[in-house]
């Protein structure tokens, strides 16, 4: 549910176009549970609700274990639980996303992650996260919050 | 040219499907002065050098006036510049740029922003400040920056 204006009905074409992009990413062969892991960091980030609940529901689905998805705010100090390959990507997903902030891409952290992936599937990871940070944006910019389960209600209301 | 890897080389789908953002975002209707303005403030918040040469360059093509752009960084201060409109757009532009630190969306900017735009005009400024977002991503991740003109070379020269 928003509390602003409902982005998807009232331009319709805008997410048509940025859905373009998912579509994309779903195809291009990159892991889907990369991909989500990404998603996850990157909303915890952006402090995004409604990605939030989306996408650590998409995780477990896959069948992701509950400590990783626990840990993974975390992983630089959780040791063991992720893979080389997974924590260049969320290195690199952090300085993306923290671009703001620090206005350069260190050379260590591209270094890292050019190590871990193809050129092809680098750029693939890197529209990922370009991806997540716009639906990140049109959910936080909308106020659009995940649908609380009953468990979340009753501890809400207690 | 580029310091990294040549993205759109290495995934040329990639780059198609975000460009369906930008081809969406040209035909939707919102004045392109008024999208460049915008490309050109969060370009400079995310240190994106070579978007903020491609845009600036695009202004003055369209013939935006050199005072304005040389004032846009300190549009809050820059009374008479900008019209009420644009300055609601900044604004927007500005806090969904800034998600990553804030992790919401102030209501007055929201409120400032709905009164200025229409539901449908103020999805589509909103996917154009994610589009922007990923373009300098891409740019600065990759470490894409502007070719040097012959003044700019012979002044970082001297």
């Amino acid at each position: 549910m928003s509390a602003r204006l409902n982005y998807a009905v009232a331009a319709p074409g805008a997410i048509k176009a940025q859905y373009g992009v998912h579509l994309y990413l779903e195809g291009c062969g990159l892991p889907m549970t990369l991909q989500e892991l990404v998603f996850l960091r990157v909303s915890q980030i952006n402090g995004c609700a409604y990605c939030l609940d989306m996408h650590a529901k998409a995780l477990r689905k896959d069948g992701e274990g509950q400590q990783r998805l626990d840990a993974v705010a975390g992983w630089r100090e959780a040791h063991g639980l992720f893979s080389a390959r997974e924590r260049a990507a969320l290195a690199w997903a952090e300085a993306l996303t923290l671009v703001a902030e620090t206005r350069q891409v260190a050379d260590a952290i591209y270094d890292e992650v050019k190590a871990q992936f193809g050129d092809r599937e680098l750029v693939d990871l890197t529209l990922a996260i370009c991806s997540i940070n716009s639906w990140n944006r049109l959910a936080v910019g909308f106020a659009r919050g995940p649908e609380p389960d009953e468990q979340s209600r009753k501890a809400a209301a207690a | 040219m580029s310091t990294r890897l040549d993205w759109a080389a290495a995934a040329p789908g990639a780059r198609k499907a975000q460009y369906g953002v930008h081809l969406y975002l040209e035909s939707c209707g919102l004045p392109k002065a008024l999208v460049l303005l915008i490309d050109l403030r969060v370009s400079q918040i995310n240190g994106c050098a070579f978007c903020l040469d491609m845009h600036a360059n695009g202004l003055r093509e369209a013939g935006e006036s050199q005072q304005r752009l040389d004032c846009l960084a300190g549009w809050r201060e820059a009374h008479g510049l900008f019209s009420v409109r644009e300055q609601a757009a900044l604004a927007w532009a500005e806090a969904l740029t800034r998600v990553a630190d804030m992790r919401q969306v102030p209501d007055a900017i929201y409120a400032a922003a709905k009164a200025q735009f229409s539901d449908r005009e103020l999805a589509d400024l909103t996917l154009a400040i994610c589009s922007i977002n990923s373009w300098n991503r891409l740019a600065v991740g990759f470490g894409k920056a502007p070719v040097p003109d012959a003044e700019s070379e012979r002044a970082a020269a001297a």
